[in-house]
């Protein structure tokens, strides 16, 4: 088992009244798997996602991950957890503006303290796996879109993760680069690697080998 | 580190990081910052370059005054004896020492090159106390050997570099030849005790009177102490006093006096010139710290500014890994690159300010360049850069990822305007400080001092041949723009020294006068001193030795010996003085400067001017000085003029001539410092101020910009708009300008005792002082708010 979520509630209070952003979710997660979670706006899914790449909190219930009970783990001890075993894409790609393809690549490898010889190893496989190595000293404003999630992507997975969490991969892009991203995600889950992703695309949901519906903060 | 330092660089360069507007309020800060806080910090550092600076010590004297009170009066410099008679003495003492400085002094070689040098007498222990490294010859020998000396490496270096053995000559005391027989290393500024040339105190009567076996009286030397380990001051005082009781016959003296005379103390070298300054030092570090403060709390509203707009790039490092810690160091780089760029601007702000900086300190800006200076200045720095980048920091890693990725907007604007009042506070204390600092500097010099300074002239005739004197007068007098020349001992602005009035019986001091001993019969009226009571001592009437005493000194007489019928006429008697009649009464004027002023009675003694000149014959090194006073509306070209006349006098013609008005205007150069200082704090306070209330009212707008859109587009005006707008700071803004008028008052009151003739802290001009501030407030604010309010609500709400 890579997670397991259980009972897990999140609510705001506004104006004297609590409003529920996730509600009584239930979920367990094996290695491998390959998830679309949907739903239509504001029914949780961003905050599912944030809350299962441990960088959003919640109010209720247990979260744990690969036997590690989140809900009581200290902010470094979750840092670490994550910083080990989860990646993240956006579907605005969110790369650093002011850095480098390559030293977009790198960023994680600093946080996780790899030395600077082994980081430049694994931002050079990096590179090359994704074909961009001529872009790796252009800034992300000099790339176009599928090139900037492709770099995204990229980013997340340097560190070896086991869980990608992908937040609307593909909303930024067109169709064609869309699918290479989707085509991207399903071979890295045929190597091993766990994705989860939201998605408004019944298309892409498909990619997944379960489907996750939310509604008000609930799972339907 | 080294990659967020990379990030922090790149970062400099992007638009909306206001990082020009953040490093030049800043560097603007940090220049007067830390030029105000050195200078605190060197008067801190006076005299610890001495080797166990810790144990050395200066002996005062302590002594009553007045007989009505137990209050006692403490000197710095004791009597001869005292030095040898401790060493010998007192247990705890390991060395002890006797400066006695005769002054600032022109030198010559036998080349007749001459040098500007401070001179003073020292024992053969000097160096066993306050040693310094010495380039050539053995300091004890030296200064065991009459008229014998040794000269600092720089007047060794000026003379040509090779000394030893060369002989030197005193302007004042022409007759002297003194042997140079070492060299020591040259003096930093931070010392009490300056000296370029060392002469031996064996040759005491050769310059002025020897007192050196002196165990009452003569109190001109400088003593100073070294404790052996583990000594204090206390531990010595029953040996003191055995001392005394030994040499002084302190008991009797204090039974005949029915109280305390004379006690010793010793205060710490390094203590010595804080004390001297305390106000000072008081003043400066408030108006440093103040400035300090100031620009770092729009440091941090400007960073605190930037870094909400960033908020999304604190959620992407989260998801690439970092922590909380990562975050604050990432900020803390960014603090760091900034404070470098900003320090090293405000280095080369101080450097372009140097020559007005030395000028007001009146040292060299390299002396501070020592690590009692240094060290806690480098220690406030890494402070302020921690707590300028602590809370920024604190902020940044705080914000939630999930709301960052969305449009994140501060909700809570509140700290922002503490940060603001705090500027606020700042800029109202210093506006109000300055304006009141001008007034009193402008009182002070434009007042009138009782006597006239415009168009008087004064030469020394130190160093002059005593037989070309009255040619000299001659030729002055010949002179077309010269209304009148005279000879006196002593000028207003320097001073005079004092002697004690006697009682009618010879056995009681009355009072102390400030004795400015013999002037000639054109004296007084080249200085517009009339004599309204009896007569001055132009009349034919005039007699050698009569005197003439100010109306503060005569009313005290009057009261003292119980004269009902005035004074003139009368006989009395002052130390140092024979017994002599009091010729006239004048009115009071200001001795030195009305920042300082000497507010004992004054006297002036009639002495011929054929008698002034037949004293200097005699003796070479007596001085006095020539007055001149210069036909009305005589300005240009006359000092020169009559520096080319007083040549004839001087063998060297090395006249220097001096203008009164400008002596006396010179007299208030520390209170013309302060101002300026003032002017350029409260300049840096007011820019730093603006740019603030510029970057909070910008942010804010664009914060509350769907705020404003909807308010417009259900009608508002934008006279409604700006009076809410401007109410929320003018709200905060009051609490902070009385906040900064009560410091200001503080500071004020505490800065006018220094004082005698002081004006007066009218609540009218803080009211105008602190009007100016909320205007300047409302004015920039309305600026900015009218410019957002003024845009079309539909963008902002599209854009929301």
């Amino acid at each position: 088992m890579l997670l397991q979520l259980n009972d897990i509630f999140k609510w705001v209070n506004s104006g004297g009244q609590r409003i529920f952003l996730l509600k009584d979710i239930n979920l367990e997660v094996e290695e491998g798997e390959f998830i679309s979670v949907m739903g239509p706006s504001g029914s949780g899914k961003s905050t599912l996602l944030n809350v299962i790449g441990m960088l959003d909190t919640f109010d209720e219930g247990e979260y744990n991950f690969l036997d590690e009970s989140v809900h009581s783990l200290k902010e470094k001890h979750r840092s670490n957890l994550y910083k080990q075993y989860i990646g993240f894409v956006f579907q605005s790609y969110h790369l650093l503006d002011e850095l480098t393809v390559k030293e977009n690549l790198e960023m994680p490898l600093i946080y996780k303290k790899i030395k600077g010889s082994e980081r430049k190893a694994m931002v050079a496989d990096m590179l090359d796996r994704f074909n961009i190595v001529g872009k790796k000293d252009l800034f992300p404003a000099q790339l176009s879109g599928g090139q900037q999630q492709l770099v995204g992507v990229a980013r997340a997975l340097i560190a070896n993760p086991k869980l990608i969490l992908a937040d609307e991969p593909t909303g930024n892009l067109n169709s064609t680069q869309g699918e290479e991203i989707m085509e991207l995600f399903k071979q890295l889950n045929d190597e091993g690697v766990t994705i989860i992703q939201v998605t408004h695309s019944e298309k892409n949901a498909e990619y997944g080998s379960r489907i996750i519906n939310l509604l008000d903060g609930r799972m339907v | 580190m080294m990659n967020f330092l990379k990030l922090a660089f790149r970062r400099l360069f992007r638009k909306g990081e206001h990082s020009l507007t953040r490093i030049v309020s800043l560097t603007a800060g940090l220049a007067f910052g830390i030029l105000l806080l050195s200078e605190v910090l060197y008067y801190f550092s006076y005299d610890s370059f001495y080797p166990d600076a810790d144990r050395i010590y200066l002996v005062h004297e302590n002594f009553n005054m007045d007989k009505s009170s137990n209050e006692m009066e403490s000197y710095p410099r004791v009597s001869g004896a005292v030095a040898p008679g401790l060493k010998a003495e007192v247990p705890g003492i390991e060395a002890a020492t006797r400066l006695n400085p005769l002054g600032d002094h022109m030198i010559y070689t036998d080349d007749f090159n001459s040098y500007d040098a401070k001179v003073s007498l020292a024992d053969e222990h000097l160096f066993d106390v306050l040693p310094v490294p010495m380039i050539s010859g053995n300091p004890e020998e030296i200064l065991k050997s009459p008229m014998t000396c040794m000269v600092s490496q720089e007047i060794a270096d000026n003379m040509g570099g090779n000394v030893m053995g060369k002989v030197i000559g005193i302007k004042a005391y022409p007759d002297k030849k003194l042997t140079i027989a070492g060299v020591f290393e040259t003096l930093p500024e931070n010392t009490n005790y300056e000296y370029d040339v060392l002469i031996s105190m064996v040759s005491t009567d050769q310059f002025t009177w020897d007192g050196t076996e002196n165990w009452m009286g003569n109190d001109r030397y400088y003593a100073c102490v070294k404790l052996s380990p583990g000594a204090t001051p206390s531990d010595l005082a029953p040996a003191v006093r055995a001392m005394q009781v030994k040499h002084q016959d302190i008991e009797k003296l204090e039974e005949e006096n029915q109280g305390v005379v004379l006690e010793y103390s010793f205060k710490p070298i390094k203590q010595i010139k804080v004390d001297n300054v305390k106000d000072m030092i008081l003043i400066l570090a408030t108006i440093a710290l103040s400035v300090l403060f100031v620009s770092l709390m729009n440091y941090i509203l400007l960073t605190m500014g930037t870094l909400i707009a960033r908020a999304k790039s604190s959620a992407i490092h989260k998801t690439c890994g970092a922590d909380t810690k990562n975050l604050q160091r990432m900020i803390l780089s960014e603090t760091v690159v900034v404070f470098a760029i900003s320090i090293v601007g405000a280095l080369l702000l101080i450097w372009g300010l140097k020559p007005l900086a030395e000028a007001q300190w009146g040292h060299d800006l390299t002396s501070v360049l020592n690590p009692y200076v240094i060290a806690p200045l480098v220690v406030l720095i890494l402070f302020l850069v921690f707590v300028t980048s602590y809370f920024p920091g604190r902020f940044f890693s705080r914000i939630p990822v999930a709301t960052a990725f969305r449009s994140y907007q501060q909700k809570k604007s509140k700290w922002k305007l503490v940060l603001l009042s705090f500027q606020f506070v700042g800029a109202t204390f210093i506006l109000t400080v300055l304006v009141f600092v001008t007034l009193q500097y402008n009182n002070m010099k434009n007042a009138d001092h009782g006597y006239t300074a415009e168009g008087v002239y004064y030469v020394s005739t130190e160093g002059m041949d005593g037989n070309k004197i009255g040619m000299v007068l001659n030729e002055l007098r010949a002179m077309p723009d010269i209304e009148m020349v005279g000879l006196g001992d002593d000028d207003p602005v320097s001073g005079a020294s004092g002697n004690n009035v006697l009682s009618q019986d010879g056995k009681r001091e009355l009072f102390n006068v400030a004795d400015f001993y013999e002037v000639d019969s054109n004296y007084l009226s080249i200085l517009g001193i009339h004599v309204d009571e009896g007569e001055g001592f132009s009349s034919n009437q005039a007699v050698p030795n009569d005197v003439v005493i100010s109306k503060r000194g005569a009313e005290l007489l009057k009261l003292n010996n119980g004269w009902t019928d005035g004074v003139v006429g009368k006989q009395i008697a002052l130390t140092q003085h024979e017994s002599t009649t009091i010729r006239g009464v004048f009115p009071d004027f200001v001795i030195q400067s009305i920042s300082n002023p000497d507010m004992r009675p004054s006297v002036f003694f009639y002495q011929p001017e054929e008698k002034f000149e037949e004293l200097k014959i005699e003796d070479p090194s007596e001085r006095f000085n020539i007055m001149i006073k210069a036909s009305n509306g005589v300005q240009e070209g006359i000092m020169d003029r009559i520096r080319t006349v007083v040549n004839l006098g001087f063998p060297h013609e090395d006249t220097v001539v001096k203008s009164l008005e400008t002596e006396q205007l010179n007299a208030y150069q520390g209170q013309k410092g302060f101002r300026n200082a003032m002017i350029i704090g409260n300049a840096i306070i007011l820019l730093v101020t603006i740019i603030g209330l510029l970057g909070y009212t910008f942010n804010e707008s664009t914060r509350r910009r769907k705020e404003l859109a909807i308010r417009r587009i259900s009608g508002a005006t934008l006279s409604d708009i700006l009076k809410s707008f401007i109410s929320d700071l003018e709200y905060v803004a009051v609490p902070a300008v009385v906040l900064g008028l009560l410091g200001a008052w503080l500071t004020l009151d505490k800065w006018m005792q220094n004082f005698a003739f002081k004006m007066d802290l009218h609540w009218a001009i803080f009211a105008v002082c602190s009007l100016f501030i909320l205007l300047m407030i409302a004015v920039i604010a309305t600026i900015n708010y009218t410019r957002t309010a003024n845009r079309n609500p539909v963008d902002a709400l599209r854009q929301e």
